[in-house]
């Protein structure tokens, strides 16, 4: 049942990166202090910032931006990196790397790979004589690996430094209704719940089993459990349900307030907007 | 089909995020009008459920293993509208917590996995079953709705992609977001959703009805008609 094992670890590694964030985002560093709001409208805004950048450079500056407010969180630079690095290059750099050869993006070849005797013709596709890399087509390689890098990384930095509670309330700045925030939270939670009972449930059957099982049998089984799971995630929302009611709930979803934000805030906040709308000049 | 950060343009992922808001508005009222207060812990149940199917490798004939996105499967036994909350909060906790998925990309991913897809395989579903209550044809109907759905999400999503080129390019023809036009993106999304993950997807779909029809079968929203 080795695909099951890898569905187990799967949910494992969920539950577990789930407490990292956690435990990442209690430390003291210059992003943890910070009220939440203030956070997430610099995620907000610098994310959109990344996206309307058209520069390499411009984005190589904001890579280094990124770089010191991490540093200054005092977040585990190789840890952060080694979890950024690889999904930049994976989703930024490999998928767009063919697009830089002239067969997909036109241009001044700057690398020659295959050189045929003719070019080629059929339906809507046109093979050049010859095959190579562009400057433009590497440049958009270069760019779009940069904005996926650089949106990573800072929703990472995000994550790392704000547990996710603060988040959820923080959305609340972009008038994100209570109840949506509610399903969001109450999600949350029964993830962690329901992966928990998963792996028990899997853990269990595993201490029982003797012989291998095929295939037929491990599909079956999987099927019976996600059945299983939907029971008992619908009797779990009665008994929610039931404990809002005794509780007083009557359908007005009222979130806590925040603190009051203090001058800390206020001014990272400043710094903040003004380098992203100095970022949006360079 | 997560779509990450950088590769849409402005100008398509803003009106993403309208038409997505349009839908999650309609869903909500919907939900909330027919289950009064308790729509809040069954959405969230219903979004927790969603997110474990994406959890399981099943193992399909032939060797290989796969998860499903699991839309079409909640659309069945839980009702379209249901499918868009629970699918959608699925994907916002996934970008917004676990990074998968781009922030400004939300609203596209949505769309293309919590709107489209629902409403596709729902309706592929209730128009091949017919009024078959059992046999063949209801599993044969649950592997389409699973197959068709998906690979029509992916063809918008490649269209998403492929228009990327058209609308925001650089003076000097270097492309500033997706660089693969719409003849290189549609087939090579068209392809692999046809023949691998749309399987895999149309497997996992018939698979769980047909347990849950074994099994559970008063579970099975579709079968009822009922009015989410």
């Amino acid at each position: 049942m080795s695909f099951i094992d890898s569905s187990i670890s799967h949910l494992g590694k969920v539950i577990k990166s789930g407490y990292i964030q956690w435990e990442l985002s209690s430390k003291d560093g210059f992003f943890h202090g910070l009220d939440a709001r203030v956070k997430m409208l610099f995620l907000i805004f610098f994310i959109i910032i990344i996206s309307l950048k058209k520069e390499i450079l411009s984005e190589l500056i904001i890579v280094l931006f990124i770089f010191g407010l991490t540093a200054i969180s005092r977040l585990n630079l190789f840890n952060f990196y080694k979890k950024v690095i690889p999904l930049g290059f994976i989703f930024g750099f490999l998928i767009a790397l063919p697009s830089s050869f002239n067969v997909i993006t036109k241009g001044e070849i700057i690398l020659p790979v295959i050189h045929f005797s003719k070019s080629y013709d059929f339906w809507i596709y046109h093979i050049p004589e010859t095959i190579g890399i562009t400057r433009q087509g590497i440049s958009g390689v270069f760019m779009l690996t940069l904005r996926v890098f650089n949106s990573i990384a800072l929703s990472f930095l995000i994550l790392y430094t704000t547990p996710f509670s603060e988040i959820i309330r923080a959305l609340k700045v972009f008038k994100v209704p209570d109840a949506v925030l509610m399903i969001i939270t109450l999600t949350y939670k029964y993830i962690f719940i329901f992966a928990k009972t998963v792996e028990d449930v899997y853990l269990a059957k595993k201490s029982r089993t003797a012989v291998k099982i095929d295939n037929n049998d491990a599909r079956n089984w999987t099927a019976g459990r996600i059945v299983f799971m939907l029971k008992k995630t619908q009797q779990r929302c009665d008994d929610v349900f039931k404990a809002m009611l005794s509780r007083g709930f009557s359908d007005t979803i009222k979130l806590y307030g925040f603190r009051k934000m203090d001058s800390r805030d206020w001014t990272a906040g400043l710094f903040l907007f003004f380098a992203g709308v100095m970022f949006l000049w360079i | 089909m997560h779509i990450p950060d950088g590769y849409l343009s402005p100008q398509t992922y803003v009106p993403l995020y309208g038409a997505s808001f349009v839908f999650w508005t309609i869903a909500l009222r919907k939900l909330k009008k027919e289950m009064d207060a308790k729509y809040v812990p069954y959405l969230a149940m219903a979004a927790a459920f969603s997110f474990l199917i994406q959890m399981f490798n099943i193992p399909i004939p032939g060797g290989t293993t796969g998860h499903a996105v699991g839309a079409g499967i909640i659309a069945i036994l839980l009702g379209p509208w249901t499918a868009v909350i629970a699918v959608s909060v699925v994907l916002i906790i996934q970008a917004i917590i676990f990074g998968d998925g781009g922030i400004t990309a939300i609203g596209a991913n949505c769309f293309n996995m919590a709107v489209v897809m629902p409403f596709i395989s729902y309706w592929i579903f209730k128009v091949i079953r017919g009024n078959s209550e059992k046999g063949m044809r209801l599993y044969i109907a649950a592997f389409l709705s699973g197959w068709l759905g998906l690979l029509i999400a992916a063809l918008i999503t490649a269209v998403e992609f492929g228009i990327q080129p058209m609308i925001a390019m650089s003076p000097d023809g270097r492309p500033l977001y997706a660089p693969y036009p719409l003849s290189v993106a549609v087939p090579a999304m068209a392809l692999e959703h046809l023949l691998v993950f749309g399987i895999i997807e149309g497997v996992v779909t018939a698979m769980l009805l047909k347990y849950f029809f074994k099994h559970e079968p008063d579970l099975i929203y579709a079968l009822h008609g009922g009015a989410r």
